[in-house]
Parts: C-alpha cells; structure tokens; sequence
C-alpha cells in the first residue's frame, strides 16, 4: 500500500445502468475529463484580429486530431460508429458556432478561449431545454468539440495514461473521444457517473464490446487509481474494494459462465419460462426512460409490466400537450409489441407541475399520484386521452396510481369511460384498454376483495407498499433498519392481494424492486405470485432463478415465512431454507442477511437506484 | 424559392447520425437551405448541424424544406430523398 493516509476499504457496491454488457474485475484507472479553466482578456483591436487568426488555427487543429480519431474509431469500431465523429466535424465546422465565436471576438474584444466559452455555454443552455432526451444528450458533444477547440487554442493535447492490461477506466463523464482515443483494447470496462443509454459514450463501448456502467453519481470522488473493482453490466453493479469473499464468488462465477463476456445485440424472443414444476412465470419490464428502451429487448422482457408516465415530464413546470403524450405512448406500445404494456397513470404531486406549487409537509402522503389527476381533471384528461389514442395502434392497459379505495377507482374510471366517449364523438380511433389499480396502500390491501371486481387487474407496487405498511420513508437513512421488504406484514398483503385478485378472476402483476433480486423474486413466486415487473436488466438473472426451482418448494418456504412474526426471522429462514435447498442456483452473498443489531455482520453501503 | 413538405420517418427522429448526414448533402448546395417546423414556425439553417439538431425533430414531425439559390430545385429532392427514405435507416 503506498497511500499515506490509511483509508476504509470496506466493499462498497454501487448501481447504475448497464449499457454494456459484461462481468469483469480490474483495477481502478481515473481518467479526468474536466474542463479545462478559461480566463477573460480584454484586448485591443489589433490583438483581437490576432485572436481571429488563433480562432481558425485551432479550429484546423482539432480538424486534423478529430480526422485522426475518426479513422481510428473506424479502424477499430467499424464505420459504422465513425458517424459520432462526422458529426462532431461537421460541429467544428459549423456556421453558427464559427461566426458567433468571431462576431463575439470582434465586438467584445476578448480572447478566443473566453468568446468560445460563452457561446458554448449559450448554445449547451438551449440544448439542455430540449424535451427529448436524445438530443439533450447531444450537449455532450458539443462540451466535447468545445473541449477539443480550447485545447487546441493552448496547445495542450489531452494526455492519457498508458492502459494498464486490467484497467478499468473510472470516470466523472468520459467523452467520446476520450472513449476513442483511449487504448481501449486494453481497458477491461468503463464507469462513469453521468451518462444513459443514449449517451455515445454507451454506443462505444458497446461497439468495443467493453462492459460498461453508467450513472454511477459519486463512484468517481470515492475512487483512487489502483483499487480493486468489480463491474458487473448485467446487473448495472459495481463493486469497489471487493472483499475476499466477494472476490472467490466472482471467480467461480466468471469460470462457470458459459457465454463469453463479450456478447451484445439483440436475444431471441424469450422462451415461455417456468419451473422445474411446471409453473409458468412471466417476467415483465418496468421502464422509466427512453434510455431503457433498448433493454427491453435485449434482456427478453415480456412487455412492459410499468411505465413511469411521469418521467416524461422530464422539465418542472412543463406539462405535454395530447400530441406529445400520445407520440411517446405509441412508441412504448410499439416496442412492447404483442405483449403489451401497462402505463401507470403519473405517479407525481404538484410541485411537478407548477413551479411555485406550495410545499407540503409530508409529500408521500400529501396530494399525488391518482389524487392530484381528481383535483387537477384537466391534467388526467390530457393523458387519458393520449393513452386511449394510442391504444388504437398497440397493447395498451391504464393502471391507477396510490388508490386508496373503491372511490378513487370509480371516479378515475368515470373520467376514462368519459373521455372514450369524447373522443368516438369526435370521430377518433381509440383502442380497448384494461383499467387496474395499484395496491400499495394498505387501505387498498385491506380492501383488496372489493376494489377487485371493479378493475380489471391488480399492480402491486412493493417499494411503496413497504413503506406505507411499515410506515418507514424510504429516503431517509436514519430509518432505512426499519424498511424490511421481507417483512411477514409485507408478505401477508401480497397474499392477500392475490387471493382476492383470484377470487375475481383477474391477474396479478408484482412491480417493484422485490421482484429483481432473484431470491426476493421466488420469495413472491412462494407467495401466490407468477407475474413480475422489474428493471429489464435484472430479468436475466431473475429467469435463472426461477427456472432453477420447484415452485412447490417456494410455497413451502413461503409458508414458513408467513408463519414468523418478525422481518429478522423471514430473512434468517430464507437464508437457511435457499442455502439447503438450492446452494448452485443462490450463493450466500445472494441471500438476505438478517439486519438487527444482534445478527450484524459486515457493512454494505447500497448507494444509487 | 421553393418549398416543400417533408415529414421526420426514422424512430429516432433528427438525431445525430441523420442530422450529419443531412447537413453533409445540403452543403452540396449553394442555395441556401432552411428547415421550418410546421407546427411552431422554428426554423433552422439545414447547413449547419447545431441549427439542425436543436429543432429536436422527433419522429412524426412535419417539416417544410425551402430552398432559394441557382440549384433550389436539385436541392431539395436531394433533401425530400433523404427523409423520405428515413435516412437510410428505417426498421424492417
């Protein structure tokens, strides 16, 4: 060890977003890509033609160190994937940016580098305004180009270290051409904090086949190069400092996987998948972002179990218009095909939607989700409408939000049956959707029997059944001891849910993160469940699970579960009874450890999704 | 000047790769080339990418193309010709 300062090496585990796939161990190597400082001058006019000159050398510069890297990227990646850097040339070249950073030379007498940053920092502004987040996204090449011009104008090139051959570049937000001028044939895998699936960072290395992580928020301040770390895509983790035990399972992990590492595209259609019993289980998608698209397919979801309407109102204040909604609900339904998609109504309160809106004093029980649509009807029309639209071209099921009882679904539905009747009215195609209610109340999971012969199916939402039946917030750290998704409370309502679900006749579908760790999953499995909805990364590993096992062995550690009346007893058996019965399919680090002062074993920090 | 409407077909709308590869073909082109969106009047410069890519044409969107210069007609079939066959990209 040569660090001086002696620091706290316990394993941290991280989440992101898996945007290419791959399970590797390395070392650390931080590369900084921070913007480099600018300084103002205020020249006179002489010198500012000067600048002028500069402006353009530096502009042909970057011309040929970009040309260069594009026949690198082509050279290594295909040119299939030189276009990113045809259109940061064309950026480079272009009018707008040239004769606004000249104008701004001219009449402001300032140095290049000054007039360059101000009309970046203008243009990145706009685009960051932009709606779409694929084009949001694109403000990042800009920062790149922009980048590039400034260390022309020094004459400083970025430097980059040697790779050593088990590299793992670690990263703030890596460009992509620093992604391409990296040795990367070297690098084992990629980590950066910002970044989505979109983001052309992603697109590279899935083009080099290098696992990547992305959205990693803080990894990179924790980091020092030379650490030991684990990136592990397929389940969007990563684990730094990994202890001994860690490093054995990731060993004997990596030795039996039969599918090379460095595999992406597209899987086949998914095979119907059930236990060894014969029990069929479905294992669905929830999706939030445009980004997560992309793995709907590829990890083989069946549809889409949960659409997170309010993450299209990406911006405060900024509601869509019907056009816009209905736009983005065929594009949801069109990627989830024959099997359909359930968008959940949005799940928001007020200070989405007005900027200015009062502050509540306790938001998750305040006005949101299917109450704030009540009060707010124009809102609930504008996205009924669109989802009724839409429908008419693809599988389409509304689910309402936070419903408390029979009430909230009666007035929800009175405005839906209203609104297809407008829209028949005025001559427009709606399709047929189904109408469920989530259960994450506990008034709705006591009422579940009624609520269910009035709605065409149930979505249990855990991650806030779990905090309203055990009264514990989620975000707060101080409590998280007390947030036990394995709780016997929690496990008896999603029996409940299910048994009255059954009763009339409708389905089920588990959505939240219970359902994307493998072992919670067969806990769900055990309890009644057969329909699950998790982020699509987690679905391949979850399939594992579930095709590994007799759904009557679930049920019976199900039933012992039920039987115990704290969450440190639920988890101590599952331990137990998973070890026993399946040590191949969930090794211990799998498993739940039991929480409680008396049982504590060693600190994990869970920080991200 | 000529006009024409042309309508955004590929999934992922006017994103990079079909904005250079548009920009590419219009700088072909002496006359000068704008795109206006026809449901809130921005228009952008179809010579220069940042102009292009902030129009955030998504798919669906309706654009009209205008050309004005010795080549306007040649132009804008060059342009029609890409958006209409998705920018080489459309799904099977």
């Amino acid at each position: 060890m040569s660090g001086l300062l002696k620091r706290d090496l316990t394993e941290e585990h991280w989440h992101g977003l898996g945007v290419s796939e791959g399970h590797v161990l390395g070392r650390v190597l931080r590369i900084d890509n921070s913007s480099s400082h600018v300084y103002h001058a205020v020249l006179d006019e002489a010198e500012a033609k000067r600048e002028l000159d500069r402006f353009h050398q530096a502009l042909q510069a970057a011309r040929q160190q970009l040309l260069a890297i594009k026949e690198k990227a082509e050279n290594e990646l295909g040119s299939e994937y030189a276009y990113i850097f045809d259109a940061h040339l064309l950026m480079l070249e272009d009018r707008k940016l040239c004769e606004e950073v000249e104008n701004y030379i001219v009449r402001e007498k300032a140095n290049a580098e000054w007039a360059l940053r101000v009309v970046a920092d203008d243009l990145l502004a706009v685009y960051s305004s932009i709606k779409d987040d694929y084009l949001r996204a694109r403000g990042s090449d800009i920062e790149d180009v922009t980048q590039r011009i400034l260390s022309a104008l020094t004459g400083n090139k970025p430097q980059y270290a040697n790779l050593t051959r088990d590299a793992v570049v670690v990263s703030a937000d890596l460009s992509p051409s620093a992604v391409a001028e990296l040795d990367l044939q070297h690098a084992r895998a990629i980590t950066t904090d910002a970044g989505g699936w979109t983001s052309h960072t992603a697109i590279i290395a899935r083009g080099l086949g290098i696992p990547a992580v992305v959205g990693l928020r803080d990894l990179y301040r924790r980091t020092r190069t030379g650490d030991r770390i684990i990136v592990n895509s397929y389940e969007g983790e990563v684990v730094l400092h990994p202890s001994a035990a860690t490093l054995e399972s990731y060993q004997r992990e990596s030795a039996s996987r039969k599918i090379p590492p460095r595999t992406s595209g597209v899987r086949h259609a998914p095979e119907p998948l059930r236990t060894i019993d014969g029990v069929d289980v479905v294992l669905r998608a929830n999706v939030e972002l445009p980004a997560e698209f992309e793995g709907v397919r590829t990890f083989g979801a069946r549809g889409i179990g949960l659409y997170r309407s309010e993450f299209l109102l990406s911006q405060e204040g900024v509601l869509l218009s019907e056009d816009e909604q209905y736009e983005a609900y065929l594009e949801v339904a069109t990627l989830a095909a024959a099997d359909g998609a359930t968008i959940r109504l949005f799940d928001l309160g007020g200070e989405k939607i007005h900027a200015g809106f009062g502050s509540e004093r306790n938001p998750a029980l305040g006005l949101r989700a299917i109450r704030f649509g009540l009060r707010n009807e124009d809102v609930l029309r504008t996205q009924v409408r669109a989802i009724l639209r839409a429908a008419a071209k693809g599988r389409l099921d509304i689910v309402l939000p936070m419903v408390s009882d029979l009430s909230d679904v009666r007035r929800a539905r009175a405005i839906i049956d209203d609104e297809r009747l407008r829209l028949s009215g005025e001559g427009k195609e709606i399709g047929a959707i189904k109408v469920g209610a989530m259960i994450e109340v506990p008034s709705a999971v006591v009422l579940a029997g009624s609520i269910a012969k009035e709605v065409d199916f149930f979505s249990l939402g855990t991650n806030d059944l779990v905090q309203y039946m055990l009264a514990v917030d989620r975000g707060n750290d101080e409590v998280s001891d007390w947030f036990r998704s394995l709780h016997p409370a929690v496990l008896q309502s999603v029996v409940t849910v299910h048994q009255a679900a059954a009763r009339a006749s409708i389905p089920t579908v588990v959505c939240g993160e219970m359902a994307s760790t493998p072992a919670y999953a067969v806990v769900l499995i055990g309890l009644g469940a057969t329909d699950l909805s998790m982020t699509p990364a987690a679905i391949p590993r979850v399939a594992r699970a579930v095709a590994g096992i007799k759904c009557a062995e679930a049920k019976a550690i199900a039933s012992t579960c039920l039987g115990c009346s704290t969450a440190d007893d639920v988890e101590q058996t599952v331990r137990e009874q998973f070890l026993e019965r399946w040590p191949q399919l969930f090794p211990p680090n799998s498993l739940p450890t039991p929480k409680s002062p008396s049982f504590s074993t060693q600190p994990e920090r869970h920080i991200g999704r | 000047m000529i006009e024409k409407r042309v309508k955004v077909t590929n999934r992922l709308g006017l994103h990079a790769r079909a904005a250079a590869r548009l920009v590419h073909t219009a700088n072909q082109f002496h006359s000068v080339l704008r795109l206006e969106r026809v449901d809130d009047k921005a228009t952008a410069d179809a010579k220069s990418i940042l102009s292009v890519l902030m129009l955030a044409a998504s798919r669906g969107t309706e654009l009209s193309a205008q050309a004005e210069g010795l080549d306007e007609a040649e132009a804008i079939d060059a342009l029609s010709q890409l958006f209409s066959n998705g920018f080489g990209e459309l799904e099977k």
